[in-house]
């Protein structure tokens, strides 16, 4: 159905993309009519007061909440309608970082990471291999063996990190990736954001720390009570002369600075 | 999966610190349970407490929990009438039909099925509200403004508990009763009359007394149990869990101990 | 939650007061039945995924083990006194009875066994460990549902139910087992203890299984396995459908104890029936 697009010359499709997404909790209308579209290793940066709709708009782009309208194409398959069986097999390629970490509390830090793999089949050698790997690169030697609640805060979004992307999926979605972190932390989970872009990866983030993302983000989604207020590229977002836009970057950026 | 990693005791010492521990825990409840039981009673004469909130809470407590006792009454009974009918098969003694199910179910069986079903709703919920205002701080906020808890909520609450827990085991042994009719004509083939006449004849009121008795102490029992494990909450939504489950089991295991000794003082 | 009455505007026909009431009726009486039916959809949908999981999916063994473990070591000692009070109670209060109207205490053991056997015995147990258990299933579920794991566990490719509540299913058939042998010994003893001490009935006179056949055995194995199955499925499907912070906990946990009582006692109604039809004649 969408290979028919392949054809010699045609566009690829977009790695990820939605349309006319909406979404009503208890009548109220939390995402109205929210779409767009993000080409591979492009990061989209979902800023906006508030936060439950964007929030909302990330689970609902990884098949955790189903959407009253609208569709989900991930590169180029409809899978607004598919079953949960056949979003396990999509969130092979696709990593999240929650917002309050929601690091398993029930296990150490290993075998928090190592969940994905072994759900994979990954043999356990190789397991081990990976997991201490992850954990160097985000520069966390040695806690293998404690449990989420013995570490701080920055700590924890770095397991939770690690264990987004030990699969090495080539989709991630941050949710408020530097949420409550002190300034030197934040840089550092910035840095590794950046990484990740380096290598290719397509991502979206949602965040309230626009200094941080500012020259991260290629796209641009600026939400206001479900409703999009903006959208485009960083060029096009520095441009604007639309109120809103100028209020809102303005107010956030002077808190972040 | 790894679970947490053990305290340094030689291994030797472990079980030993294990129960250390858990008996530390059990008295510590026990503790807080009884000087909350002398609080309470301090506040009952003369008896002072908010009118309003003791509305609110006799509705909540009572209105809502309605259709669960109910149900619950009419298992009961339907089961009694079973486990009656296999004896009554054996002896073919189907005049006794009514007393033996109906004897069993208001003296003992009622009550405390009820008991159990009424620790489990309200005194649950009763928990999970108290330890929820614990852990948002509002007690804390109560009490800078000069407002007791206890008065304002404990014992609008605790009366609340008892009245409804008397009046519900009422209510529901009839229901079990009635159920008990249906389950004996339908199921076992005797005749629903035949049934209350034995019931009638061989069922004092005493019996039924005696449940409501019962009824009004575990009332009491849970009262005490689900407000103290609810303002002893510490830890955020995980302790509000814990804390719940625990006032279930302290109310579970008063409930049997107190069944015990009013069977046992007044024959 | 719970709703305050909105004030009526003074210019409200009379006609519609008694509409109004009667839409007040119909919400008291049918919200209970909505919330009953959404309870109990939910309790069918995971019972059919952990049926379809137990048969095709990995069978984590260590985790069941522990699961066992957990389950046995927290309800055991409240098992053993519940079950020891509640033996004393049902003995002393048939014994008083019998001295009263028949006069003649022999059948008091065989009879109070048959009973323990066929219905007090599983019955109780079953409500005591989803009193202690099934609430800390409810609770454990319910605060991850509330801080996210849920998600992350089906980001990280592993389903929920067939993760979290498969082996709980099958430590709960296990767990329930052993503790109803347990509660039933332990019964049967403190009965014949207080047979001895209250009434001077011989022990020997109190230990006589004459009365005893397969029937009840098998009963009492059924119900305790039909509880053992009922307990997690119920419970984890309240944890699972915990929503929003501590208090979305404290409604799943005050949930699943209800839940799983009505259950358990529903399930004694029916294989009380089945056994009255087909076990015991």
């Amino acid at each position: 159905m969408n290979d028919a697009t392949h054809a010699a010359g045609a566009p690829a499709p977009p790695c990820l993309s939605c349309h006319a997404i909406t979404k009503r909790f208890q009548g109220q209308r939390v995402l109205d009519q929210v779409g767009f579209t993000l080409a591979h290793g492009q990061m989209l940066g979902l800023i906006g007061p508030g936060g439950a709709g964007k929030s909302l708009l990330l689970k609902i782009l990884c098949g955790l909440v189903r959407p009253d309208a609208g569709q989900v194409r991930l590169e180029g398959q409809d899978l607004t309608r598919a079953s949960e069986t056949q979003w396990q097999q999509q969130r092979q390629s696709i990593g999240m970082v929650f917002q309050n970490y929601a690091l398993f509390d029930f296990m150490n830090v290993a075998d928090n990471i190592a969940l994905p793999l072994r759900m994979l089949g990954v043999a356990e050698g190789e397991v081990q291999e990976r997991v201490d790997d992850i954990l160097a690169k985000v520069s966390l030697r040695g806690v293998q063996e404690k449990m989420p609640n013995e570490l701080s805060g920055g700590m924890k979004k770095r397991v939770s990190f690690a264990r987004a992307v030990v699969r090495r999926p080539p989709i991630l979605l941050y949710d408020d990736p530097t949420a409550g972190l002190d300034p030197v932390t934040s840089a550092k989970i910035w840095e590794l954001l950046r990484d990740m872009q380096r290598q290719g990866t397509t991502a979206i983030t949602v965040s309230h720390d626009l200094g941080g993302i500012r020259h991260l983000c290629d796209q641009w989604l600026l939400l206001d009570r479900g409703r999009i207020v903006f959208s485009g590229d960083s060029e096009a977002l520095f441009a604007s002369h639309d109120p809103f836009v100028l209020d809102f970057w303005s107010r956030e950026h002077s808190h972040a600075t | 999966m790894r679970p947490r990693p053990a305290p340094p005791h030689p291994l030797w010492l472990r079980p030993v610190a294990a129960a250390g521990e858990r008996g530390l825990q059990v008295w510590s409840a026990t503790a807080g349970v009884g000087r909350l039981s002398w609080q309470i009673l301090r506040r009952l004469l003369p008896p002072r407490m908010d009118a309003r909130e003791l509305l609110r809470n006799l509705y909540t407590v009572g209105v809502k929990s309605f259709p669960i006792i109910l149900v619950t009454a009419l298992f009961v009974g339907a089961i009694m009438v079973i486990q009656a009918g296999l004896y009554v098969q054996q002896y073919g003694a189907e005049g006794l039909l009514g007393w033996g199910a109906g004897f069993a179910t208001l003296r003992e069986v009622s009550p405390l099925l009820i008991a159990l079903m009424f620790n489990g709703r309200v005194g649950a919920k009763n928990t999970a509200e108290l330890g929820t205002m614990k852990v948002t701080e509002q007690i804390d906020a109560l009490r800078a403004l000069a407002i007791d808890p206890i008065d304002y909520l404990v014992m609008p609450r605790f009366i609340a508990m008892v009245f409804m827990m008397s009046l519900l085991v009422v209510v529901g042994d009839a229901t079990a009763l009635i159920g008990g009719a249906f389950t004996s004509q339908l199921l076992l083939g005797v005749d629903m009359r035949i049934f209350f006449q034995s019931l009638i004849d061989y069922v004092a009121l005493e019996d039924f007394t005696l449940g409501v008795y019962k009824a009004a102490t575990f009332g009491v029992a849970i009262g005490i149990t689900s407000c103290h494990f609810g303002l002893a909450v510490s830890g955020g939504a995980v302790g509000v869990g814990k804390a719940v489950n625990n006032a279930v089991v302290a109310g579970a295991i008063s409930i049997f101990l107190l069944n015990y000794l009013v069977t046992y003082l007044i024959p | 939650m719970n709703a305050t009455p909105a004030t009526t505007p003074r210019r409200i026909a009379l006609g519609r007061r008694p509409v109004a009431a009667l839409g007040a009726l119909c919400g008291a009486v049918g919200q209970p039945l909505v919330l009953a039916g959404s309870v109990a959809a939910d309790i069918a949908r995971v019972a059919t995924l952990c049926g379809i999981y137990l048969i095709r999916g990995p069978r984590r063994w260590r985790e069941v083990l522990y699961q066992c473990l957990r389950m046995g070591n927290h309800s055991v000692v409240f098992v053993i006194w519940v079950a020891a009070s509640l033996g004393m109670t049902l003995v002393y209060q048939s014994g008083l009875q019998a001295q009263r109207i028949i006069g003649d205490l022999s059948l008091l053991g065989p009879l109070y066994l048959q009973l323990l056997l066929r219905e007090f015995g599983p019955t109780i147990t079953a409500l005591m460990v989803a009193t202690r258990v099934g609430t800390g299933i409810a609770a454990e579920i319910g605060s991850m549902q509330v801080t996210e794991q849920i998600d992350a566990l089906r980001m990280s490719g592993a389903h929920p139910v067939a993760y979290l509540i498969v082996p709980r299913l099958l430590a709960g058939v296990l767990t329930m087992l052993c503790l109803t042998c347990v509660s039933v010994l332990v019964s049967w003893v403190a009965g014949l203890i207080t047979a001895q001490v209250a009434f001077g009935v011989s022990p020997y006179t109190f230990a006589s299984l004459s009365f005893i056949i397969y029937g009840d055995l098998i009963l009492m194995l059924l119900k305790a396995t039909a509880y053992g199955l009922a307990i997690p499925i119920v419970a984890g499907a309240s944890g699972l459908a915990a929503h929003g912070g501590s208090e979305g906990v404290g409604w799943a946990t005050t949930q699943s104890v209800v839940a799983c009582s009505l259950v358990v006692l529903f399930l004694d109604f029916i294989l009380s029936g089945f056994g009255y039809l087909f076990l015991l004649r």
